[in-house]
């Protein structure tokens, strides 16, 4: 459903005499402060560029190199520090660790998307809960994971925790979003016949929530797989990540960088192709 | 059986949406409620079974002030009153046979509400209900790929499933074509026959009250302004109920 922005008030064409113009699109103060920033983060871009190059870089020796770098890692891609199986676990480690705090956070975040859903619940729960998720989001996925080896030490468990924390925060939000644009309706119908809550939220909820819980959910185990990866390399997570790492940045071995990068990329049309056939089945039940 | 006394809504708290509206709906009797857009009618009904809180005046069904229960009672009371809507309000993803079950599940344990434990003889029923609406053969189907008439008999037989005493419809035929109209509301009426279930309906088409309804009680401005069998309602009488002077009248007093 599109709410407006605001109330519309069509100005009439006589209140302003005969030059008036009836405009088509209100003046909104919002595209105008999202022109704005443009215009600074441009005029930023063209001051600082220029000074961030050091004066010893030689700008076509450089383009050079990267461009062998490229050509080495896509078009001589080759294993020596680690067998392809290896490779394979790795990535296998680091599909687990998205799909395992997917599925913790969709599960927590369902519950709290409820709880803080206004059809069921008084208003100032769903405004306390979406203002923590709020505040648990605005930190990045990366950096919670950072926190949490803090107190749990370098390694997998800082990983699965500090993920699944932000995904409960990210799916909260979107559940919520979702459940707030199905129609109202449906649960009202329910009230009307006198069921409670429960069978409510099981008979009139969830059937018109699940392609978006879905579609949401898949989107979110996208993300936490490539947050995985990153992982992995910044946190020692382990995984394809931290293989990434090594083979860049220890070994600087750019043939293997060039298999991990493929593995990676073949895995992430895998599921793309996953999630398309997943949604066309969903919506071909509807 | 139904009895409204002295109801009053104002949803804002200056302007009165209802003012004073007081009738009464016998066992087994069709009752049509009309009256201009904007009148009230759809808040009478939704005031009967409390969607709407916050009025004022009785609502007594078999002598029970609808206004003065508890939570659990109210739950206990709204089972016995179906209601029809105008958009069908069904669960559009789920079969016809499966949202027909829903009207059984405020007498079961929230536990089967959640898990849709029904029992034989409720599945049963529920398929005897959708036979008895011409829907036998679509019992299976997702609701999403009913018809409107189709969808509307469906709420009829989630409606009865629960074994109201009342029900209430509020346009139930506002979105529907001739035949289908016809078909929704000789369903209403046999129910009142045959079950002794009284239904109050809120309509827009005064032939069609005359036709189907015993009782006529016509809305204007939030007031009863007419109230009596349906044969009294001759063509000024409804003439009188969609007066515009009422309407201006209460948009005046704003
Ligand atoms: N949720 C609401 N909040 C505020 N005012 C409302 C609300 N619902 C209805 N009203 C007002 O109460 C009055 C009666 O509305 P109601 O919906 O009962 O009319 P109605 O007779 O059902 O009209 P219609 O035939 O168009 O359905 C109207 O003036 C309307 O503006
Ligand atoms: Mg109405």
């Amino acid at each position: 459903m599109i709410k407006p922005e605001k109330q519309l008030t069509i100005p009439t064409p006589t209140a302003k005499g005969p030059q008036f113009k009836m405009p088509v699109k209100l003046k909104d103060r919002r595209r105008v402060t999202i022109y704005l920033t443009l215009l600074v983060l441009a005029y930023l871009t063209m001051v600082t560029l220029p000074t961030m190059l050091p004066d010893h870089l030689n700008l076509k020796t450089a383009s050079l190199t990267f461009l062998q770098n490229i050509q080495i890692m896509f078009f001589h891609p080759g294993l020596s520090n680690t067998t392809f199986v290896q490779l394979i676990q790795a990535l296998l480690e680091s599909i687990l660790l998205a799909f395992l705090t997917t599925l913790i956070g969709s599960v927590i975040a369902f519950v709290l998307a409820l709880v803080s859903f206004r059809q069921l619940v008084p208003a100032w729960v769903g405004l306390a809960i979406q203002s923590f998720m709020a505040l648990i989001r605005a930190i990045p996925n990366v950096l919670w994971v950072l926190i949490y080896s803090v107190v749990f030490g370098l390694g997998a468990n800082a990983a699965v925790i500090g993920l699944t924390f932000h995904s409960v925060a990210y799916l909260t939000k979107v559940y919520t979003d979702s459940m707030e644009e199905l129609e109202p309706d449906a649960i009202e119908t329910m009230r009307a016949m006198g069921l409670k809550n429960g069978p409510i939220i099981r008979q009139a909820l969830v059937p018109n929530f699940i392609p978006s819980y879905l579609s949401w959910t898949f989107i979110r185990f996208e993300i936490n797989f490539a947050d995985a990866v990153a992982v992995g390399a910044a946190a020692g997570a382990g995984g394809i990540g931290y293989q990434l790492f090594m083979a860049s940045s220890f070994y600087f071995n750019f043939h293997e960088v060039g298999v991990i990068v493929y593995l990676i990329l073949v895995f992430a049309i895998l599921l793309e192709i996953a999630s398309y056939h997943l949604r066309k089945r969903v919506m071909g039940n509807q | 059986m139904l009895e409204v006394k002295h109801l009053m809504k104002s949803y804002d708290g200056h302007k009165r949406s209802l003012t004073d509206v007081s009738f009464t709906v016998a066992t087994g009797e069709v009752a049509a409620i009309i009256g201009p857009s904007g009148a009230g009618k759809t808040t009478i009904l939704r005031s009967i079974n409390q969607l709407i809180k916050d009025d004022e005046g009785q609502v007594l069904l078999n002598e029970l002030d609808m206004r003065q229960l508890n939570r659990s009672q109210l739950r206990q009371a709204r089972q016995n009153i179906g209601m029809i809507f105008q958009n069908y309000n069904l669960i559009e993803p789920l079969t016809a046979i499966e949202n027909v079950l829903h009207g059984c599940l405020g007498n079961k344990s929230t536990l089967a509400g959640i898990f849709s434990l029904y029992r034989q003889s409720e599945k049963e029923e529920a398929l005897q209900l959708l036979q008895k609406v011409g829907l036998g053969n679509f019992a299976y189907q997702q609701c999403r790929h009913l018809s409107g008439g189709q969808k509307q008999r469906v709420g009829i037989a989630r409606a009865l499933m629960q074994h109201p005493k009342l029900i209430l419809c509020d346009e139930p035929i506002a979105s529907l074509d001739p035949k289908s109209s016809t078909l929704v509301m000789e369903t209403l009426r046999q129910l009142a026959i045959e079950e002794h279930i009284s239904v109050l309906i809120n309509l827009h088409q005064v032939d069609i009250s005359r036709q189907y309804a015993d009782h006529i009680i016509g809305i204007n401005g939030g007031q009863v302004v007419f109230d009596d069998h349906a044969e009294a309602l001759t063509d000024t009488a409804a003439a009188q109920i969609y007066r515009k002077d009422l309407v201006l009248n209460e948009e005046a007093a704003v």
